[in-house]
């Protein structure tokens, strides 16, 4: 556990609270006798507490009638229990093998809220809305549609009294409510000036030594802890859809002020609201906003921000959201687009806009052992080109670390049953919370001190699909022994490799041929993102080399290794299958065709206009 | 939008009601206000009808998106429906084309104006069109692939061969220990919004009392093994909304929809949780699921128990054969 994090921003009661949580769940007495103490010192400052900008006081609310937290049960052991547990500790069945855990509410620790830093959350704004809509980049889901609005407040009655032990929202002697007056505060338009200012501002409060220079979250990326000791990451501004606060509504600027403005309590995410004026945290908020992925790629160059930089921003669309998934929509088509000449030589080349960037989903690995239960790379963005002989990849994806494997291993690259050499899958842990309170087992707590292996990313055709009758392909995962796969795989110690795959649990077989005409143009991690750039001969040798032509759907799938994750070999980020389709030229038919049928039209046209005026004729 | 949810498309009987509901509405507002004499021409309510159905609600109110294929189908169908409709009796297909054939005849200055601009827009238009369908796009293709293939007539899981017509789930059983499928129906959660356990308090049906044993307790062990490694994909409400699923394609499948496992037998589930994706028959896309073969994983009572909390989770009684 971890008592040294950075929440220097947050009032003395709020250590309290978790401080009591650990002694109730077995920690000394003496730990118990110390926070009581702290507690009690720590009231006349709470009282005296200045009221931040924009802040207003609240009220305690009346307690829920005894029958609605009886029907807040029957919800919560139906459907919360699996993961928050028996207790509402965060430590149900499914917890050890989620990356972030499920919320403990017993210390009444909540992340998203309209209050101050430190303090409880409105129940009926705060947790009906992180009920209703979700949090992201979690696997706490959306329960609208599923639970009707009096089960979402039922279960919450049940919560707020039974698992919430150490606080109470009746509590009128130690609870304060200092309630940000959102819907009150007009939100500061998005001007250059006012992104600008933001960009400046950043750096002044400090936000990049943990979000990084980019906002990719790469800053302070291996050291931070939540107030349990479990490792988190500072959240990567380019992914507003991950934001746990972002309410179904990510590209919402105001979703970015009210965070900033109450800080996430429970982690080292301060409140800004008294070293920053609204008008400070509405530029901000602004920048962070515009910094979310867009239709356009901009270059944030290390946070040195232009006018023309704030230009491109503000030029750029949000992506569109599938309301199914609450993420970008998938399309799965990767389209190529044909350049004269020599292909591009790095990341900055304007022929790169000539093709539309795509967006490719990945999931953990969850097939065959080691399964990868999380996974820390969730989109890789691609993009292609071809010539008369080759074709090029740029892959660009966020990861906080670069990594390099340093120590050495016993296997050699081609092999894939690593676990014959102890590298192994998350256990699946359990409801073992009464013995082991800090769940050392758990993903959480394992995070940061795996082995380091080698970040990389990977892409696979079929051999020889052509031969393949429609829709059949190989298995996603390495092809199968009927149908092989052409891999091409690149690791950030440098290699780039040939191989061909027969099947997820055979070793890959070297294709020492092909991998001497394989290109690494460009392999760069900087500020929280990985720039790979891979060119490869559109033809190699057909009865090894995937014959990429012009006009085709050929089937291609990704796959990503993050180092830090402790991702080798099978353990990995897939995804699902895509089709790389080189679009060819416009042919001539297309606009010889439809000329064609304009001009019969106007011949039948003039046969009915003429057949008409003589029937007139003849009825006259 | 919150406040507007799409309609889904695997929800065919809210789009077929709300359609009629619409349709009905339109109707009665129209009989309104030709007792008013004000009535629409059939002409333009023909229009109106077709253009709404195909060009608005189909469109646009589903989600995702029917393809154009598809909605191609609907719309000749729905016009074939429309001119029945205008062609009831001589009368109305007379009213119908008259506006017609006054543009064509153009005897007022603005028929004739009408007449010249669509003489003018009509090859255009065509040409425009013309020219879109034979622009090489590259969409994605649509690949159906068949959700429930047929099963094999015996599986072998751990060295043990499960003759699929015979076989049964061990932990289906009454209190006595006997198994009864009777009895695990009468304690599945109810099937009201929500699908909330039917009582908490009592043992029989809350997995999580205490003295909760039999059917209820392998219940509660099934979800464990649940939530430890089906949910990243078929999602906490075992709707096929996990973690993952905007990764994948095809999606997870959604238990909740009485279209799969409600329509199941439970070994048919059993063999192809066993299997997985891996284990699909050809019409199935056996390449592209990420189904793992859970017998790389699970024991086999491990794999009985997790069906059983699939169907109690989602209040749905497996099929069986009489």
């Amino acid at each position: 556990m971890n008592y040294n994090t950075d929440t220097s921003n947050e009032r003395t009661l709020m250590s309290d609270g978790t401080g009591k949580t650990h002694s109730r769940n077995g920690l000394g007495a003496w730990l118990l006798s110390a926070t009581l103490l702290v507690a009690i010192s720590s009231i006349p400052s709470m009282a005296s507490a200045q009221m931040a900008e924009g802040f207003a006081e609240g009220s305690h609310p009346a307690p829920p009638p005894a029958e609605q937290i009886e029907a807040g049960k029957r919800v919560y052991y139906t459907k919360c229990v699996w993961c928050h547990g028996v207790e509402g500790a965060g430590d149900g069945p499914g917890a050890d093998r989620l990356w972030p855990r499920p919320r403990n509410f017993n210390g009444g620790t909540f992340k998203i809220r309209h209050t101050a830093s430190g303090q409880l959350p409105l129940i009926d704004v705060d947790l009906f809305q992180t009920v209703t809509h979700g949090l992201p980049g979690s696997a706490m889901p959306s329960w609208e549609g599923i639970l009707t609005e009096e089960q979402r407040k039922d279960v919450l009655a049940f919560v707020t009294t039974e698992l919430v032990k150490d606080r109470s929202w009746q509590d009128k002697e130690f609870e304060e409510f200092h309630v940000l007056q959102l819907d009150k505060l007009q939100p500061k338009p998005a001007t250059p000036e006012s992104i600008l200012r933001g960009s400046e501002l950043i750096v002044e409060k400090k936000c990049i030594e943990c979000h990084g220079l980019e906002g990719r979250g790469d800053g302070n990326a291996f050291n931070l802890k939540d107030d349990w000791g479990f490792s988190i990451q500072p959240a990567d501004w380019h992914k507003c859809w991950n934001f746990r606060g972002s309410r179904q509504d990510p590209y919402n600027v105001k979703n970015i002020f009210r965070t900033f403005s109450t800080g996430i309590n429970g982690t080292p995410m301060p409140s800004f609201a008294d070293n920053a004026t609204i008008d400070e945290r509405w530029d901000i908020a602004n920048y962070v906003n515009h910094l979310c992925e867009r239709s356009k790629d901009v270059n944030i160059n290390g946070g040195k921000i232009t006018e023309e930089t704030v230009k491109a921003l503000m030029e750029a669309q949000p992506l569109p959201i599938d309301p199914l998934t609450d993420k970008p929509k998938i399309n799965f088509v990767v389209p190529s687009k044909f350049v004269e000449g020599e292909l591009p030589t790095d990341e900055h080349d304007e022929r790169w806009n000539l093709v539309e960037r795509k967006i490719v989903a990945m999931g953990g690995q969850i097939t065959h052992k080691p399964r990868n239960f999380v996974n820390r790379i969730d989109d890789v963005w691609v993009r292609s080109l071809y010539n008369e002989n080759n074709i090029a990849f740029m892959f660009q994806w966020d990861d906080r670390s670069k990594s390099v494997q340093k120590d050495d291993v016993d296997w050699e690259p081609y092999e894939v049953n690593l676990q014959d050499y102890g590298v192994e899958e998350q256990a699946p842990g359990g409801s073992k919370f009464e013995e082991d309170p800090f769940h050392p087992e758990s993903i959480a707590a394992k995070q940061n001190q795996y082995q380091v292996f080698n970040d990389g990313i990977a892409f696979q055709f079929p051999i020889k699909w052509q031969e393949l009758p429609a829709p059949r392909k190989p298995r996603y995962f390495w092809g199968d022994e009927g149908f092989h796969v052409d891999i091409t795989k690149w690791t950030a110690d440098g290699n780039l490799k040939a191989y061909e795959g027969s099947g997820w649990d055979v070793d890959l077989e070297d294709r020492d041929d092909f991998t001497e005409q394989l290109k690494l143009v460009k392999s760069e991690w900087k500020d929280g993102r990985w720039t790979v750039i891979i060119s490869r001969p559109l033809k190699g040798d057909y009865e090894y080399d995937t014959y990429i032509e012009k006009g085709k759907y050929i089937p291609i799938n990704f796959f990503a290794w993050d180092g830090h994750n402790g991702d080798v070999g099978r353990k990995n980020a897939v995804s699902a299958f895509y089709y790389l389709v080189l679009e060819p030229p416009i042919p001539k038919e297309t606009y010889i065709y439809p000329t064609l049928a304009a001009i019969g039209l106007v011949i039948v046209e003039g046969w009915v206009l003429t057949r008409r005026a003589n029937r007139r004729k003849g009825k006259s | 939008m919150t406040w507007l949810k799409l309609v889904e498309g695997y929800m065919p009987m809210q789009m077929v009601s709300e359609l009629a509901f619409c349709i009905l509405l339109f109707a009665a507002c129209n009989f309104m206000l030709k007792r008013a004499g004000m009535g629409l021409p059939k002409f333009w309510a023909g229009i109106f009808v077709w253009g709404f159905v195909n060009l608005f609600y189909l469109k646009y109110r589903i989600y995702p998106p029917i393809p154009f294929s598809v909605r191609a189908i609907y719309g000749t169908v729905s016009a074939c429906g429309v001119f029945m409709w205008v062609s009831g009796s001589q009368a109305e297909w007379e009213e119908f084309k008259r506006p017609i054939i006054n543009v064509l005849d153009a005897k007022t200055g603005l028929t004739k104006a009408v007449r010249t601009l669509m003489l003018i827009l009509l090859p255009i238009g065509l040409w425009g069109f013309a020219y879109n369908s034979f622009l090489p796009s590259f969409e994605e293709p649509i690949e159906l692939r068949t959700v429930h293939p047929a099963p094999p007539a015996t599986t072998k899981v751990h060295g043990k061969t499960y003759v699929l017509q015979v076989a049964q789930n061990p932990f289906r059983i009454n209190l006595d220990g006997k198994y009864d499928q009777a009895y695990s129906n009468a304690h599945i959660v109810d099937q009201s919004m929500g699908r909330l356990m039917k009582d908490v308090k009592s043992a029989e049906d809350n997995p999580w009392d205490p003295n909760a044993k039999g059917y209820i307790k392998h219940v509660r062990e099934g979800g464990e093994i649940f939530f430890q490694n089906c949910h990243f994909c078929h999602g906490d409400n075992l709707n096929g909304r996990g973690l993952w699923a905007f990764a994948f394609n095809p999606i997870p499948a959604n238990f909740t929809d009485a279209g799969t496992i409600a329509q199941l037998q439970e070994t048919f589930v059993f063999w192809r949780v066993a299997k997985g994706g891996i284990g699909l028959p050809g019409e199935g896309f056996p390449w592209a699921s990420v189904m793992p073969p859970w017998e790389q994983h699970l024991t086999v009572d491990e794999i009985w128990k997790v069906i059983m909390f699939e169907y109690w989770h989602t209040g749905y009684y497996p099929r069986t054969w009489e």
